[in-house]
C-alpha cells in the first residue's frame, strides 16, 4: 500500500486518516460477500418490521442484478420488470398449475427470466444509445400487456394467487414458511447463494470486461472484445438473478401482482441503483434498503414519493454515485 | 528475395459523405521495420491507420496481413489477428486504476469471457501488466485513477495498452502529441526498445525525430501516396518539398 | 360481424385519430432529443399535466380553447423551469443521467398532481362544438377525432414550417448537430435550450388535453403515453418529422384494425408492430439520424 504523500515528508493528519480509510476500504471490499451477508442476517435483529425487511432482500437481489447491467457495465435498461415479473409468475404458476416442489419452481423461475434476457437482449442490441433504452421500455411494456391478456394463466389484473408454499421437514424440524422470520431466513439462503454467484461473477475477468464496455466501449472493442456478445450474456446473467428475486417475491407475498411486471416497478429498480451507488456490490442493498423504508414511513408521512423523487433527482445531481458508492469514494486516492 | 510483407495494403479508398479522405492507397510494411507516415494536417493519417486497426471499413480496396484477408473482420478481431492502435486522442478507461488498465487490455486477448475464475488468482496477467507499465515508465502509478494522471503519462498509458495484446503490428497514432520534450523522448527510447521485436507503423508530426528514427517514411497528400522511401530519399523529394513549403508549415519542431 | 367496407374505412379513420394522439406525442419528445440530445422521461408526465390543467380550466370555465391554451402554457411553464432548475445541470454528461433526472422528475409530478387531485381519474367532456358526429359518406364518424386528425396535420405543417424555412428553425437545425457553433454565431445558447425544452414539454401538455376527451385523465397515464411516444420514435427514427409522422398512422391503424379483428391483442400490438420492425430494420423505418 503506497502512501499518498510526496517522498520524504511526514504525512499530515488529514493523510493519516485518509490512509486508514483507504486500509479500512480496501478490507471491506475485499470481504463485501461476507460483510453484506452477515448484515443481512442481522438486520432482522435490527428491524422489527420482518416483511419490510423480507422486501429488502428481495428487492435488493433484483437491484443488485439489475446493477451487473447497469453500474457494471453500463447498459440502462428500462423495462427490467419484466424479467422480475416473469420469474415470479413462472414460479408462482409452477407452483400453483402444476405443483412443482418450490424450490425447483424458483430455480425454473430464474432460468424463464434468463431466457426471457436472450430475447430481450437480441432485440434490443441491435441499436445503441437512446433507442436501446426506448426499445426495453416497450419490450417491458410487451411483457406486461401479454401477461394481462394472459388472464387465465396470470390471473390478469387481480394477479395470480394461492402461491402457498407448505410446510416442509429439514432434518427433523418443520419449516413453516407463514412465519415471517422463518421466510427470511430461508430466502437469505437463496439470495446468498445467488450473491455468491454474482460476486464469482463481477470478480472475474469477465467483470472486468464489463467495466471496460462502461468506461470505454470504442477502447474495449479496439482491445479485443466482443462487445455485443459480452453485453449479451450480462443481460442473461442479470435475467437469471432478477427472475429469481422474481421468483423469491412471489413465495414471499403468496401471489402475483400484476404490479411486478409495470414500468413502475422498472423504474424503482433503477432508482434503487442508482441511491444506493451503481458500480459497487452492497450498493444495490442499501439504495434497496432506503426506498423501501421510505416507502414504509408513508404510513406516517403522505406522499412520500414526492421525497423519493426529490431525493433521487437530488441523487442525480449532487451524489451520482449514491449513498454507498460516496462512502467507498472517501479516502479514494486521486 | 524479397520476402512478403506483413501488410499489404491495395488501394484503400474511405470517404465519408462525399469527402474522400482516403483515394487508392496501396502500401506494404515489412516485417521488422519502423515506417513513419507524415502528411498535413488532413492528409487522411487518421482514416488510414483506423482502417489498418479495423476501425473503419474500407469503401473498396484489399487489406492482407500475414496472408490473412481482413476486409469485412469484425473491430474486435483485429487484435487477435495482431495489429493494435493506440489511439491519437486519449482513449483510456476513466474510472479503472492504470494497473487494471493494462490488465484489461491483457485480458481481452486471453480470456475476456471467463465468469468463474477470480481476477486476483490470475497473477500471470497482472505480472504481465506490470512488466508493460515499467517499460513505460507507469509504475509507481498504477494504482491511481486513470482520469487523475498527467496527460503526458495518460499518452504513455495510450501505448501501454496497445502492447498489452503483445501485436505484432503495432500503429502509434501521434504518441507523443502534447507531451513534454523529456516525455517526448522517454516515449522514443520506449519505441527504439520495442522495435527489433515488433514492426511499427508512426503518424507524427515531429520531423526530426521521425527522419531519425525511421527505416522508411510515407507522405500522404490529400488522401493519396504522395512519396514512399527513406528519410534521406523523402528529404530530397521535390514533391514533399513543394506540399510541406507550398502550406507554409515546415515540418513542425 | 360483419367486415363491410364501411366498417374498415370506419376502423381505417379511428386509427389515423388515434395516429394523431401518438405524433403528437412523440413530437415534443422528437424536439427535445433532436435539440438537446435528451430523452425527457417526464414526457408522459407533461402530458398528463396538460390533461388535468385542461381539465381543470374546462370546468371552470366551459371554454375548450381556453383549456387547451392554459395546457400549452402549464407545460411551457413547468418545463422551462425544470430546464432551468434542473436539467441545465446535466447538458453533456451522457444520455443516462438525464434520463434518469427526468425520471424522478416524472415521479414528482405524479405524486403532486395525486396530491391535488386525488388519485382517481377524472373524465373530460368533449367540446360542445365538436360533439356529435359527421357523415364521412361511408358512415358517420365522432368529429372530434376529424378534429384531432386535422389539428394535427396543421401542427405538423407549422412545425415543419417552422424547422425548415425559419431562421428559429434553422437555428435549431444547426445547433442540434453542434452548439458551439451557435455561441460563435453571438446566439444565446441557454435561451435557446430553455425554449425548446419548454416547447417540447408545452407539446406533451397539448397532447394530454387534446386526447382527454378520449383518453381522459388520470396520474398514472403518463407511463403508458411514454411508452407509446417511445415506440412511435422508434419506429420513426429520431430527429425525423416525417418519419415521426407515418410512423404515428401506421402505429395508429394497426392497433385499431387489431382492435376489430382480434381486439385482445389491441393493447399488445403497438409493441408487437415494434419488435416486429426491429427484427428486419434496427434504426426504425424511416431513420435519418445515425444511431448512437
Amino acid at each position: 500500500m503506497k502512501a499518498e504523500m510526496t517522498k520524504g515528508r511526514a504525512p499530515s493528519a488529514i493523510g493519516r486518516v485518509r490512509l486508514q480509510a483507504r486500509a479500512w476500504r480496501e478490507v471491506v471490499q475485499r470481504h463485501q460477500l461476507l460483510l453484506l451477508v452477515i448484515c443481512l442476517a442481522i438486520v432482522p435483529i435490527l428491524l422489527p418490521f420482518t416483511s419490510l425487511a423480507i422486501l429488502i432482500l428481495v428487492f435488493g437481489l433484483f437491484a443488485a442484478a439489475f446493477n451487473v447491467l447497469y453500474g457494471y457495465a453500463g447498459i440502462l435498461s428500462l423495462g427490467h420488470a419484466a424479467l422480475f415479473g416473469t420469474g415470479a409468475y413462472t414460479c408462482g404458476i409452477l407452483i400453483v398449475r402444476f405443483g412443482l416442489t418450490w424450490p425447483l419452481a424458483v430455480v425454473c423461475g430464474a432460468v424463464a427470466a434468463g431466457l426471457l434476457g436472450v430475447a430481450f437482449a437480441f432485440l434490443s442490441l441491435r441499436v445503441r444509445g437512446v433507442y436501446f433504452a426506448m426499445i426495453t421500455l416497450a419490450l417491458g411494456q410487451c411483457v406486461f400487456f401479454a401477461a394481462f391478456q394472459a388472464s387465465s394463466w396470470t390471473g390478469g389484473d387481480n394477479g395470480l394467487r394461492d402461491v402457498v408454499v407448505p410446510p416442509f421437514g429439514v432434518g427433523g424440524f418443520t419449516v413453516n414458511m407463514v412465519d415471517p422470520l422463518v421466510r427470511y431466513y430461508v430466502i437469505l439462503l437463496f439470495v446468498t447463494l445467488a450473491l455468491w454467484f454474482l460476486f464469482r461473477v463481477l470478480s472475474s475477468p469477465f467483470g472486468l470486461t464489463l467495466e471496460m464496455i462502461r468506461e470505454n466501449e470504442t477502447r474495449a472493442r479496439s482491445c479485443g472484445i466482443d462487445v455485443v456478445g459480452a453485453k449479451r450474456l450480462a443481460f442473461v446473467i442479470s435475467g437469471v438473478i432478477s427472475g429469481m428475486a422474481g421468483a423469491l417475491y412471489a413465495i414471499h407475498l403468496s401471489t402475483v401482482p400484476l404490479e411486478t411486471l409495470s414500468l413502475n416497478t422498472s423504474g424503482q429498480v433503477v432508482m434503487m441503483v442508482l441511491l444506493g451507488g451503481m458500480g459497487t456490490f452492497s450498493g444495490p442493498f442499501v439504495g434497496a434498503a432506503v426506498f423501501l423504508i421510505a416507502e414504509h414511513v408513508s404510513d406516517i408521512v403522505a406522499y412520500w414519493q414526492t421525497i423519493v423523487g426529490l431525493l433521487f433527482i437530488s441523487a442525480v445531481l449532487f451524489f451520482p454515485k449514491g449513498i454507498w458508492g460516496s462512502l467507498l469514494a472517501l479516502g479514494e486516492r486521486r | 528475395m524479397m520476402q512478403a510483407p506483413l501488410l499489404a495494403a491495395r488501394s484503400l479508398t474511405k470517404s465519408f459523405d462525399g469527402f474522400v479522405a482516403n483515394r487508392e492507397i496501396s502500401l506494404d510494411l515489412n516485417k521488422g521495420e519502423l515506417v513513419s507516415i507524415i502528411g498535413p494536417n488532413g492528409a487522411g493519417k487518421s482514416t488510414l491507420f483506423n482502417m489498418l486497426s479495423g476501425c473503419l471499413s474500407p469503401d473498396s480496396g484489399s487489406l492482407m496481413f500475414k496472408g490473412i484477408d481482413l476486409i469485412g473482420v469484425p473491430t474486435h478481431r483485429f487484435v487477435r489477428c495482431g495489429i493494435a492502435k493506440s489511439f491519437q486522442i486519449t482513449s483510456v478507461f476513466p474510472a479503472l486504476s492504470v494497473l487494471e488498465n493494462v490488465c484489461a487490455a491483457v485480458q481481452a486477448v486471453d480470456r475476456p469471457f471467463d465468469i468463474w475464475t477470480r481476477r486476483s488468482c490470475l497473477r500471470q496477467h497482472v505480472e504481465k501488466a506490470t512488466g508493460i507499465l515499467a517499460d513505460v515508465g507507469l509504475v509507481d502509478k498504477r494504482h491511481a485513477r486513470a482520469d487523475s494522471i498527467s496527460h503526458g503519462e495518460q499518452r504513455s498509458l495510450e501505448i501501454a495498452i496497445a502492447l498489452a495484446s503483445d501485436p505484432e503490428l503495432l500503429l502509434l497514432d501521434e504518441p507523443t502529441a502534447g507531451m513534454s520534450p523529456e516525455e517526448t523522448r522517454s516515449v522514443i527510447s520506449l519505441v527504439e526498445r520495442i522495435r527489433s521485436s515488433r514492426t511499427i507503423a508512426l503518424v507524427e508530426h515531429k520531423m526530426k525525430l521521425i527522419m531519425e528514427i525511421s527505416d522508411r517514411i510515407i507522405v500522404l497528400h490529400q488522401g493519396e501516396v504522395l512519396a514512399v522511401g527513406t528519410p534521406a530519399t523523402i528529404q530530397m523529394d521535390e514533391n514533399v518539398k513543394r506540399v510541406y513549403l507550398g502550406t507554409g508549415r515546415g515540418g513542425r519542431q | 360481424m360483419e367486415y363491410t367496407f364501411a366498417l374498415l374505412l370506419q376502423q381505417a379513420m379511428t386509427g389515423l385519430a388515434l395516429g394523431a394522439i401518438y405524433v403528437l406525442s412523440a413530437l415534443g419528445l422528437s424536439l427535445i432529443f433532436g435539440m438537446l440530445n435528451i430523452v425527457s422521461f417526464a414526457h408522459g408526465a407533461f402530458f398528463m399535466v396538460g390533461a388535468y390543467v385542461g381539465a381543470v380550466v374546462l370546468t371552470h370555465t366551459g371554454s375548450f380553447a381556453l383549456a387547451v391554451i392554459s395546457a400549452f402554457a402549464a407545460g411551457y411553464g413547468v418545463g422551462a423551469l425544470s430546464e432551468r432548475l434542473l436539467v441545465r445541470r446535466l447538458y453533456g454528461q451522457g444520455i443516462n443521467y438525464p434520463l434518469l433526472l427526468t425520471f424522478g422528475l416524472a415521479y414528482v409530478l405524479v405524486d403532486i398532481v395525486r396530491m391535488i387531485f386525488g388519485r382517481e381519474g377524472t373524465t373530460v367532456a368533449t367540446p360542445a362544438v365538436l360533439r356529435g358526429a359527421i357523415d364521412l359518406g361511408f358512415g358517420t364518424f365522432p368529429i372530434y377525432r376529424v378534429f384531432l386528425i386535422v389539428f394535427t396535420a396543421c401542427l405538423l405543417s407549422i412545425t415543419w414550417f417552422a424547422i425548415e424555412r425559419t431562421n428559429w428553425g434553422l437555428i435549431i437545425r444547426a445547433g442540434s448537430r453542434d452548439s458551439s457553433i451557435l455561441r460563435i454565431l453571438g446566439i444565446d445558447v441557454s435561451r435557446v435550450w430553455l425554449i425548446t425544452f419548454g416547447l417540447g414539454t408545452a407539446l406533451a401538455a397539448l397532447a394530454g388535453i387534446l386526447a382527454a376527451p378520449i383518453r381522459g385523465a388520470n396520474p398514472e397515464m403518463g407511463g403508458t403515453v411514454l411508452a407509446e411516444a417511445f415506440v412511435v420514435t422508434v419506429l420513426g427514427g429520431m430527429g425525423s418529422l416525417a418519419g415521426t409522422a407515418m410512423a404515428g398512422c401506421l402505429a395508429g391503424l394497426v392497433v385499431s384494425m387489431t382492435t376489430l379483428f382480434a381486439p385482445e391483442f389491441a393493447d399488445l400490438s403497438l409493441y408487437m408492430l415494434m419488435a416486429g420492425v426491429l427484427l428486419f430494420s434496427p434504426n426504425g423505418l424511416f431513420a435519418r439520424v445515425r444511431t448512437a
